[in-house]
């Protein structure tokens, strides 16, 4: 259980696929427009990830390594294509927002990467664990992204049809933070400031 | 429909107006990943400008003649899309190494790369199965239509590289505060030139 807790934890926090490992950027910048889209985003990616994880661990010891890449992407694929048919018949407008970025889950390194470093070589139970922590690690940045821009950018944050949390009248959002530009700039900023917070914390505990 | 404004229409809209990586974030990981120097940006480039002009074709006839008559694309298409692109790739890797030694060398390495690079899953599946982008064009391809298409798509990513790969050589010289150093000041870089791009965005009516 405390090995599985800490393989959990990894993903949240030293090891997060986005603002420390850099992969699976495509996905976040593109959706992280909306809380609403980035929330089923979200879900989807950490549905398709602890799947493919159990999955692959549990057929690990008959895959044969010369082919393990052409049967990841099989397995992530028949995932994919669940979340795909879901979302198109019970929430098409979500599916219409986020669009092509469903298929392209396929292609999200992130899953293939967590597939090939750590289920190939683990119990089904911890990566399970890893599965989960990845998928949330990765959703709570989408989510903080999201926030921060359709707050700021429209001036109030939708769910499910009504606003929930708006500035004060008067407020002129700058549009730029719900353009695509913007997306890269606060996404820099942010990475920078993870950073700044590693950085202090190592040079505190070397102090 | 099929006159040389058409296609130039829908070559500038993919390539300029609707670039891949700057407008659309499609691609960023082979984007922010192989940057870092001129050679292997044009290396890369070149083979995905080749890789994708193939997959599109490939997927385009596959949805034409298998998967739509039969009645099994909306369920069956990731996974088909995905395995055509692996082999395809896979076979042209092994083509060229037997048969131009010197293009493989260019290009060779790249080519596994690209099987997970979301740009060539994401123009084959718009040219096949319309819709995903929404574009102010016609949308359902003709074969040369998908084939100007992916063309556009693929010369599009390779200049965006290509400027982007540029500004970053110039950028490991400049005098950049100590926590940007690096990936955030590429994103920031990434950003602004993304903005001459959205500048773009109106012309001709696309």
């Amino acid at each position: 259980m405390k090995e599985w807790l800490r393989v959990f934890k990894n993903g949240l926090s030293i090891d997060n696929p986005l603002t420390v490992l850099m992969i699976g950027l495509c996905a976040t910048l593109a959706v992280s427009s909306q809380v609403e889209g980035s929330l089923f985003m979200g879900i989807a990616v950490i549905f398709v990830l602890v799947m493919s994880n159990a999955l692959i661990a549990m057929l690990r010891k008959v895959i044969p390594a010369q082919v393990r890449i052409p049967i990841f992407i099989v397995i992530i694929a028949s995932f994919v294509t669940v979340v795909d048919l879901f979302l198109k018949a019970f929430f098409p407008p979500i599916y219409a927002v986020l669009g092509i970025w469903i298929p392209l889950i396929v292609v999200n390194c992130i899953i293939l990467g967590r597939a090939e470093a750590f289920a190939y070589h683990n119990s089904v139970w911890l990566s399970i664990a890893d599965g989960l922590g990845m998928g949330i690690g990765f959703s709570f940045v989408l989510l903080g992204l999201a926030f921060i821009r359709e707050l700021f950018g429209s001036g109030k944050i939708e769910l499910f049809g009504s606003a929930v949390l708006k500035m004060p009248s008067g407020y002129a959002p700058p549009i730029i933070l719900m353009m695509f530009p913007g997306a890269f700039i606060l996404f820099g900023f942010v990475v920078a400031f993870v950073r700044w917070l590693n950085e202090r914390s190592t040079e505190r505990k070397a102090a | 429909m099929l006159t040389i404004s058409h296609f130039l229409l829908l070559f500038v809209g993919a390539a300029l107006i609707n670039n891949i990586l700057l407008t659309r974030f499609i691609g960023l990981c082979s984007f922010f990943g192989i940057s870092n120097s001129m050679n292997t940006a044009f290396g890369m480039s070149a083979a995905v400008i080749f890789v994708m002009m193939m997959a599109s074709t490939t997927t385009w006839l596959v949805w034409k003649f298998i998967l739509f008559p039969l009645n099994i694309g909306e369920f069956l298409y990731i996974p088909a899309f995905i395995l055509i692109i692996a082999a395809l790739v896979q076979f042209v890797e092994m083509y060229l190494r037997k048969s131009s030694p010197a293009l493989y060398r260019a290009m060779g390495i790249y080519l596994p790369l690209i099987t997970t690079n979301c740009a060539v899953l994401a123009a084959a599946t718009e040219v096949s199965k319309p819709g995903f982008f929404k574009m102010a064009m016609p949308y359902s391809y003709t074969l040369g239509e998908a084939l100007v298409y992916a063309f556009g798509v693929s010369v599009g990513f390779g200049f965006a590289l290509l400027t982007f790969t540029a500004l970053r050589e110039r950028l490991d010289i400049a005098p950049v505060p100590r926590v940007l150093r690096g990936n955030p000041m590429s994103f920031i870089t990434a950003g602004l030139l993304s903005l001459a791009y959205v500048g773009l965005a109106g012309w001709f009516g696309l």
